[in-house]
């Protein structure tokens, strides 16, 4: 006896059902239990910005305070004809970049050290990572007093052999003196995430590579940098915003002279503010860099966002 | 295509003092497929890893033909590796997983291109060539590894439990293809596992091993009809072996109150050691139900039915209570009895297995 099996009807191509859309009750309930944590941020965070915006549209001297009065965006026009602000721009613009691309390049070269196993790695690591953990203007304070100090400076006592005589540094060389301070305070920001990564990365994947043929160098280069790269990008992003604020070690070494060669934005408000008691054109310069911040982190961000939706494998 | 000669090769992990490989000595033929089998922790990866280059040789030789590859690095050594988790490398797509080594190893693009793509034929990955590793399915991995594995035309294949991660319907399908491939190109393979049903269906040898030590190293029929030693007897058969010690009365192994009768070969090794008692084993199959009078009464514990087959746990009367079934026997499905009730067995005549008490090794 033979079995009939009756062909199922011509079924339309079927098609992937649209997603339930949310009522607004749904919505409105799901926001809610956020809301604190909102509100909290918003009196933290956008007050002082809100403040600041406001202070921005106002001719304000802090010596004649009661000469203030509203002047709409006339100090944004007065901040962006400035030369000294456009030189501060420049000035951050090199020192960040500077001290971004050499803090990556010894980051990554200490952190594939420290992945190593060597005798006194621990301690070693705890070493390296110390520079984190001083205090920004302490740091800044022992590298102008007792490092760079043209006459019983280390920096010069260890270069005696090479020639180098009595240099002073800050005056001679004040942007190199500011990258060296900011390069040794934020290497280990970026060798930690770096190392993080490395140390996420499955060892079998490399023992595949050692048996694919490759060698250390290849396996460096074409199996690890492309796992680190979203490690590197993402230190890079965050310590972009950070370097951007640089304050205290300009502050502590070189009061952003001499002149205005190591003045950058964070300090340029400062001198505005506090200096010059010109706290509109103040507010107005921090507007901008702000606005500025949050372009450049906004599309940085969206950059190396790969490293928070795809999981690594 | 070559041999494979583990000479005494030995590991020592760094800080222990015992060795997780104690002296491996094994011959693989040109082409064969050899099994690695044991227990977790006995030295199965190392083993691999040691003739990988991933792990240290730290006494003795390892070679491939005729070289001696004790010292060369993984890239020297002309093997490829299949990875229990595959280890693929994540940012790259199955083509360029598959062509990675080539690519290492200076191949021209369109012969690159060609191989990779053979390779996908074979193993059914066409479809997935551009995709990268993480929008596949595990099955599909696990092939994408194979064909990491097989176009590079190695010299010997190492695979470290290659199934483990897929489920348990896939993993018979893709046993057979994996033994059909390696017929088919011929490769000297060595395979890691720790099922024995791998084991035995895969492999030309099976080499056990057991806390570093090479117990036996045999086709899967001798492995099965004559195991060297107690442990081989018991870890190879499923279910397992029965392996009870039994007292020695007049050349006879006494089960229960009854006397069973061992083979004079048997007895003349026995008192040459001078042992009281014999290891004695038979497996569920060996064993047959007989009517009052003949064999040794056993007590129905439980009755597993499996449909075409049934098994039944018993203890056997007689003996001292112990917690466990004392017996294992394989039993017509048609007509199985109750538990509790009492039945009568006998092993098959010349299918028991004798093993030393003493040292666990087979008698005859
Ligand atoms: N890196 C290591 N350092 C120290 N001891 C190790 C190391 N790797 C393995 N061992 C030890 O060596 C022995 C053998 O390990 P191995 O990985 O070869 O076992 P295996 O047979 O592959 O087990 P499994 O079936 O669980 O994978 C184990 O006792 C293990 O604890
Ligand atoms: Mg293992």
């Amino acid at each position: 006896m033979a079995i009939q099996v009756e062909a199922p009807p011509a079924a339309e191509p079927r098609r992937r059902p649209e997603p339930r859309q949310l009522t607004r009750r749904e919505r409105r309930q799901r926001r809610r239990p956020l809301l604190p944590a909102l509100v909290f941020a918003i009196v933290l965070t956008q007050l002082p910005f809100v403040a600041t915006l406001y202070y921005s549209t106002q001719r304000y001297n802090l010596l004649r305070p009661e000469t203030r009065k509203f002047v709409g965006l006339s100090n944004y026009g007065r901040v962006f004809t400035d030369d000294l602000f456009r030189n501060a721009v420049l000035n951050t613009v090199k020192l960040t970049v500077t001290v971004v691309l050499l803090c990556a390049l010894f980051g990554t070269a200490l952190a594939v050290l420290l992945d190593k196993k060597f005798l006194g790695r621990s301690i070693v690591r705890t070493l390296l990572i110390t520079p984190f953990l001083v205090m920004p203007a302490a740091a800044a304070l022992v590298w102008k007093t007792s490092m760079l100090n043209p006459v019983f400076g280390i920096v010069n006592w260890v270069l005696s052999p090479f020639g180098a005589g009595q240099t002073d540094w800050t005056s001679r060389y004040p942007m190199t003196s500011i990258i060296l301070v900011l390069t040794w305070q934020w290497t280990p920001f970026f060798m930690l995430i770096i190392l993080a990564g490395l140390q996420s990365q499955s060892p079998e994947v490399l023992e595949a590579a050692k048996t694919d043929g490759a060698t250390g160098g290849q396996t460096f280069r074409r199996v690890t940098m492309p796992h680190l790269r979203q490690f590197i990008e993402l230190a890079t992003v965050l310590g972009t915003i950070f370097i951007l604020q640089t304050f205290d070690a300009i502050f502590m070494i070189t009061q952003g002279g001499p002149g205005q060669a190591t003045t950058n934005l964070p300090y340029f408000i400062y001198q505005q503010a506090f200096r010059a008691f010109n706290a509109g054109e103040a507010a107005a310069a921090g507007v901008i860099t702000v606005v500025a911040t949050i372009v450049f982190a906004t599309f940085a961000l969206r950059l190396v966002s790969g490293l928070f939706t795809t999981e690594v494998l | 295509m070559a041999t494979v000669t583990y000479d005494q090769a030995t590991r020592y992990y760094p800080g222990s003092d015992t060795p997780a490989v104690d002296r491996l000595d094994i011959q693989i033929r040109d082409g064969e497929f050899l099994v690695l089998v044991g227990p977790s922790g006995c030295g199965k990866s190392t083993s691999l890893r040691m003739l990988a280059g991933l792990e240290e040789v730290d006494e003795g030789a390892i070679r491939i033909g005729d070289r001696d590859v004790t010292k060369l690095a993984p890239r020297e050594r002309d093997i490829a590796m299949v990875f229990q988790s595959y280890a693929l490398y994540p940012h790259m797509t199955v083509a360029q997983n598959m062509g990675f080594a080539l690519e290492l190893a200076k191949v021209p693009k369109a012969e690159r291109l060609e191989r990779v793509r053979a390779a996908a034929k074979i193993l059914d990955l066409e479809p997935y060539l551009g995709r990268k590793p993480k929008a596949l399915s595990g099955g599909q991995r696990q092939r994408v590894a194979m064909g990491r594995a097989i176009v590079r035309q190695p010299q010997v294949f190492l695979m470290d439990e290659p199934l483990s991660n897929l489920d348990a319907k896939l993993r018979v399908s893709t046993r057979s293809q994996i033994a059909a491939l390696q017929k088919r190109l011929n490769v000297t393979t060595v395979y890691v596992t720790h099922d024995q049903v791998e084991a035995m269906t895969m492999g030309d040898r099976v080499a056990v091993l057991k806390d570093g030590l090479l117990q036996q190293c045999d086709t899967p029929l001798n492995l099965y009809q004559r195991p060297a030693n107690a442990f081989v007897a018991g870890f190879i058969g499923s279910p397992a072996m029965n392996i009870r010690e039994f007292h020695l009365v007049d050349g006879h192994a006494r089960i229960g109150a009854v006397d069973v009768a061992l083979s004079r070969a048997e007895v003349a090794a026995l008192s040459r050691q001078d042992a009281r008692s014999v290891l004695l084993g038979f497996r569920p199959e060996s064993v047959e139900l007989v009517g009052p009078g003949a064999g040794f009464p056993v007590t129905v514990r439980l009755v597993e039915e499996l449909g075409a087959d049934a098994y039944l746990y018993g203890a056997i009367e007689g003996t001292p209570e112990s917690g466990e079934p004392d017996l294992v026997a394989r039993i017509d499905p048609a007509a199985p009895p109750r538990v509790g009730e009492t039945v009568h067995v006998r092993v098959k005549a010349g299918k028991e297995h004798a093993f030393s008490p003493k040292t666990g090794l087979r008698l005859t």
